[in-house]
């Protein structure tokens, strides 16, 4: 009696913990990162899926911040988008003083974002270069966390960023910079607080 | 049925330790973010002293008499044994909503989005009268191996921490005012409900000490300060828009490129929870019938699953079954005024004796 108790109860935990309401790996959307770039005037989040292919596999969604990004692709893009992986967000030169306090704010307020996952700006050419192949994303943290190896000032996470942005009496703070003129190259870059205070909400 | 064996009061208390210690775990939202580290030390000195006053009256009549509170009940009144035995039971069925709301809010929402609520709380209820069947000598046995599980999660999230802390930044200047004071050693009371437990099962340990109890609460005020002092140096102004900081604590801990340990704090977690309730249902089948009585479990198992339903599709029934204050008051009556009469009606049958 006590053995067909445990093996009904275990039964029980497997099937109905894991099967309700689930997804296959194969068709849910989990995003492993964004870029944000501006084309045509217009702010544009690209999400990257998680994909075992060599070319990533990105969708463009037009928008003035994440949240709204978010809200977009989940509605009209990407019905089962799933954002607990993400891992990298890119924000191009031209655009982030126009986001980036507002897009750190809405991910710490979200309960799935990673606080750790990384945060970098970069030119162009690094975000035409992350569209070509799955592997720079891979050199990409690997440098970031080679510059955070070498100056443990830089910030190159959402939980360090955030707590920059709420810290007063300081005027400006670093981040991580990619270009790439010949190789993907990691440097500084400095952030001005009170010039992304004119973009903030 | 379970017959009565005595074990070991060590055993028990280190039990009744890591239910303390799970608070932190699902609550530290309830902490004023106006408090600095230092302020919120000393407000966790004067929480667990207050817990200490809570423990008191069980402690004395536990060394007078080697026994607890329904059994005395049984013993000196037993026409008022009905009502203390309801009491009891109200306080604990309160008890384990009170810890299971969170807990499976935190779960869910952190975890598992897409399973129902109902079906996890379900599961996690029957594992829960399986084990308060058992009784109180089997849950504490499973407390020695949850021990060295918390001992291994929190190695692990403080160690991974380590890199994170920014103490430049986020200095020990002592900082706060009356009302932070207040709502925060109140939070720090919150462990006082184990004093309950030890009200209502201590009958069943042997070799106690007056030390044990003190030890309890001394390692539950160090793991506290610890968990906030983490909170506070490694992650910073964003735990404050965080509901579950601790969470978000082992999210961040990493050694090298390895990141997260959330899945052992949910673990752990899990298993807090789980004794807690299997504690509780244990004191509401001793404090109702006897020790592990099938049915008296079954019962308010189902009362308890019953409530947390009616609290899902309620909010006010919610707000009532999270109401801090108004756990305090009843830990209060079940740890300080029950056990405190059964000291005088114990003087008085034994002058009357004599």
């Amino acid at each position: 009696m006590r053995r067909a108790i445990s093996i009904l109860l275990t039964v029980v935990t497997v099937i109905f913990t894991g099967c309700s309401n689930s997804r296959q790996i194969e068709t849910a959307s989990i995003i492993k990162n964004v870029s944000v770039d501006r084309r045509g005037g217009q702010v544009v989040y690209t999400f990257y899926r998680l994909t075992s292919a060599q070319k990533p596999w990105g969708i463009d969604v037009p928008a003035d911040s994440f949240e709204q990004a978010c809200a977009l692709a989940g509605e009209k893009f990407i019905p089962n988008l799933s954002l607990a992986k993400l891992e990298l967000l890119m924000l191009s030169e031209d655009v982030y003083e126009q986001v980036m306090q507002d897009d750190v704010d809405y991910i710490s307020t979200q309960a799935s974002f990673s606080p750790i996952a990384y945060v970098t700006i970069c030119d162009d050419g690094a975000i035409d270069r992350i569209k070509e192949t799955n592997r720079t994303q891979t050199l990409i943290e690997e440098q970031l966390i080679l510059i955070k190896k070498n100056n443990p000032s830089v910030n190159i996470n959402y939980l360090s960023i955030f707590n920059n942005f709420a810290r007063e009496g300081e005027e400006s703070f670093t981040v991580p910079y990619i270009s790439s003129e010949k190789e993907l190259k990691v440097s500084e870059f400095k952030i001005d607080r009170e010039k992304m205070k004119k973009f903030s909400k | 049925m379970q017959t009565e064996v005595k074990f070991s009061s060590k055993r028990f208390l280190l039990a009744l330790l890591l239910c303390a210690c799970s608070v932190i775990l699902l609550q530290n939202n309830n902490l004023s973010p106006n408090a600095s580290f230092s302020f919120n030390a000393i407000c966790i000195a004067s929480g667990l002293a207050i817990c200490f006053l809570f423990f008191l009256p069980s402690l004395i009549l536990k060394k007078r008499t080697d026994s607890d509170v329904p059994t005395l009940a049984r013993r000196y009144t037993p026409k008022l044994r009905i009502p203390v035995a309801i009491f009891y039971s109200l306080y604990f069925v309160y008890g384990a909503l009170y810890f299971l709301l969170p807990y499976i809010d935190m779960f869910h929402t952190k975890y598992f989005p897409g399973v129902t609520p109902c079906l996890i709380t379900l599961l996690m209820l029957i594992c829960c009268a399986y084990a308060a069947c058992k009784g109180v000598n089997v849950i504490s046995r499973f407390g020695i191996f949850l021990f060295l599980f918390a001992l291994l999660t929190n190695i692990l999230m403080f160690g991974g921490s380590l890199s994170e802390l920014d103490l430049g930044h986020y200095g020990f200047e002592f900082r706060g005012d009356v009302n932070s004071f207040v709502q925060n050693t109140l939070y720090f009371v919150t462990p006082s409900f184990i004093a309950v437990i030890f009200a209502c099962c201590s009958g069943v340990t042997r070799n106690f000490r007056f030390r044990q109890p003190v030890f309890t609460l001394i390692f539950t005020g160090l793991k506290y300060a610890a968990v906030i002092f983490f909170v506070r140096f490694a992650l910073g102004d964003y735990a404050g828009r965080q509901t579950y900081p601790a969470f978000v604590l082992s999210r961040v801990a990493h050694f090298g490129p390895f990141a997260g340990i959330e899945s052992f704090y949910l673990a752990l977690a899990t298993m807090s929870v789980f004794m807690i309730i299997s504690l509780f249902l244990c004191c509401i089948s001793r404090g109702a019938c006897t020790e592990g009585n099938r049915k008296c479990v079954i019962i308010f198992t189902v009362i308890i699953f019953a409530l947390y339903v009616t609290a899902t599709y309620i909010n006010s029934v919610k707000e009532i079954l999270s109401n801090p204050v108004l756990l305090l008051l009843l830990t209060f009556a079940a740890a300080v005024m029950l056990p405190a009469a059964y000291i005088f009606v114990g003087r008085k049958s034994n002058a009357k004796g004599n």
